[in-house]
């Protein structure tokens, strides 16, 4: 055998006596340890605490927080509303096109899945194509075009239409409403009026 | 005798050491005492509905606050500053709020003041904050005017530099209902009724508005006695208009009741409302039959943020008997961005609270900016929230569940 192995006794190895069985006198001399004795039982016991002091520490040691779970998509993207124009007015088929913004936080990328609204006479498609990525801190512009199917179906003076999108991070997939302002509302209404009017002629 | 001796002094080592590691661990969570840490006492003034119809969601808004007080007095977030609340009941009266921010100004301790819960009160005690520059930030009051002046649909205008809110505003949250009653849940005729107040009222004429816009029919108008609860004869009206939608502008001790009797009299529609009706409450009067009614209600419901977790914890640590209700996250955030200034004031002024503190911690508020429990919290030129979230919420199960959310950007 080499290498440290555990201290052992040398020399006394005999069983211990058996406590004696009548009281000892008062003031009467306690039995004294032999200095080995001492000397084991002081390491045992240093052993003993330095063991339980370890293994108390280690189990309350400080421990890194988990990291936070992302937030949900719509918490960390906002859109903005930049313009809006009529094409191909005075035509069977005219299509309103508007721009808007996509913006991220730091560190939260998401993915734009669809976009769509909620009114029955119009229909929506982007471009780029969903579904579409914006990097996390990053902007994108989204061109979207609509399609008016039936004018009759269309509302001419909404004050807070909606844009419904679906988004999709690591943490969820969600559809959230964005309501994109007045200026929004009153660009679509006149684009619709210069779409329908055509229309109703 | 040795070994017992041994094991003695083992087991108080072994004590010990388990003390020490107790404390390391107390400390790497914050430690302190809840009793505070500075010699300054600022009082954070509570106005809200403690007793009476509405207390549910008044003792949800005391509580919150309260919460916010212990929290940052732990954490000694304002140096040299312990935070207390003065909490006042306004029973949902304009009068009782008038007197109460008389009492609240009175008070050389109060800094601020988060409240209350209804429009009409609000408007009452404006005037009152304004002139002692005493700031008032409210976790609920949603009519426009508060912030934007009575002409607010034409020409905006802030009438009072004090005043602030984290909540939403009807001249959204109106509308927003609107869209969704009408696009999604596909009902176009509606029976308009509003209680005559200045948040029922004001909020009924924002959904119509749009409600008409998109193509919608109102089919019949009624106004309510909020002290009755005898709604019988407007529920046959309702029933007879051939209504498929009710909108109700008002709050939750008059819309359940109200929901239930309409459903009795025969009309199995909807009855839809804004934040006022969005209560455990409401749920348990409209009984059985409210099964389906919808509610939109100020930001993003709380469970779905990860920032009011910490909040809900910390609330139900605290053993509050009552619930936090629709405003305890916007409730927590008014405290704390008066917290905020306060902060702010006094690290400016080397540590000290400077004489003229209320004036400095109004300004102070306008550029206010955290992530708090309802997202990020700020304010734009009128005093509104800069985070402008709503939830539309139906009654499924006995509780409300989560419809669609939606952001205003514009």
């Amino acid at each position: 055998m080499s290498g440290i192995g555990p201290v052992e006794p040398d020399g006394d190895t005999r069983p211990l006596e058996p406590p004696p069985t009548t009281p000892r006198p008062a003031h009467a001399p306690r039995p004294r340890l032999s200095h080995r004795q001492r000397a084991a039982a002081a390491t045992a016991f240093v052993a003993v605490a330095v063991l339980v002091t370890g293994t108390l520490l280690h189990l309350t040691r400080p421990r890194p927080e988990p990291p936070p779970e992302p937030r949900f998509p719509s918490q960390t993207t906002s859109f903005r509303y930049l313009y809006m124009q009529v094409r191909g007015a005075g035509t069977t088929s005219p299509e309103i096109e508007f721009t808007i913004q996509a913006l991220t936080e730091s560190d939260a990328p998401v993915t734009v899945l669809d976009i769509s609204q909620p009114y029955a006479g119009l229909s929506l498609t982007s471009t780029p194509a969903t579904p579409l990525r914006v990097k996390g801190g990053a902007s994108r512009k989204i061109t979207v075009t609509v399609r008016v199917a039936e004018c009759g179906k269309v509302p001419r003076n909404a004050g807070l239409p909606f844009l419904d999108v679906t988004l999709r991070n690591t943490r969820a997939k969600e559809a959230h409403s964005y309501i994109l302002g007045a200026r929004y509302a009153r660009d679509l209404s006149t684009a619709l009026e210069v779409a329908c009017g055509y229309e109703k002629r | 005798m040795r070994q017992r001796s041994l094991i003695a002094i083992t087991a108080a080592l072994a004590a010990g050491a388990l003390t020490l590691t107790a404390c390391g661990s107390r400390d790497d969570n914050g430690g302190g005492s809840d009793s505070g840490n500075g010699d300054t006492t600022v009082v954070i003034g509570v106005d809200a509905p403690l007793t009476g119809d509405l207390s549910a969601l008044g003792l949800g808004i005391k509580n919150s606050v309260d919460l916010a007080t212990k929290i940052a007095n732990k954490e000694k977030y304002v140096e040299g500053v312990t935070f207390k609340i003065e909490a006042l009941d306004d029973q949902g009266q304009a009068s009782v709020g008038q007197q109460n921010a008389t009492k609240l100004v009175a008070n050389k301790d109060v800094l601020g003041v988060v409240g209350p819960l209804n429009s009409s009160v609000g408007e009452a005690m404006q005037k009152v904050f304004d002139t002692a520059k005493l700031v008032e930030v409210s976790p609920a009051n949603t009519n426009p005017a508060l912030t934007q002046g009575v002409n607010w649909q034409t020409k905006k205008e802030r009438p009072y530099k004090s005043y602030f809110r984290t909540a939403t505003t009807d001249a959204i949250q109106g509308p927003f209902a609107a869209q969704y009653v009408f696009n999604e849940a596909k009902k176009k005729k509606v029976f308009v009724i509003d209680d005559k107040k200045t948040y029922g009222a004001g909020l009924a004429a924002t959904f119509t508005a749009e409600f008409k816009e998109l193509g919608g029919q109102v089919v019949g108008t009624e106004h309510i006695n909020p002290e009755s609860k005898d709604f019988s004869a407007v529920a046959t009206k309702v029933k007879n208009s051939g209504a498929d939608v009710v909108y109700y502008g008002g709050e939750y001790p008059q819309a359940g009741p109200l929901s239930k009797q309409i459903k009795e009299a025969g009309a199995k529609i909807p009855l839809v409302g804004g934040d006022g009706i969005y209560s455990a409450d409401f749920i348990k009067l409209s009984g059985a039959a409210g099964a389906g009614d919808l509610a939109t209600s100020v930001g993003a419901p709380v469970e779905a943020l990860p920032s009011a977790k910490e909040f809900v914890a910390n609330y139900k640590a605290e053993g509050y008997k009552e619930a936090y209700e629709a405003y305890g996250g916007y409730s927590y955030d008014s405290a704390w961005a008066i917290i905020e200034a306060v902060k702010k004031v006094v690290e400016d002024n080397d540590g000290k609270l400077p004489d003229d503190a209320r004036a400095k911690v109004v300004d102070a508020m306008q550029n206010v900016s955290f992530d708090g429990v309802t997202g990020k919290v700020s304010f734009d030129e009128f005093g509104d929230a800069t985070n402008k979230q709503l939830t539309v919420y139906t009654v499924k199960g006995g509780d409300w569940a989560t419809v669609k959310s939606g952001t205003f950007t514009g």
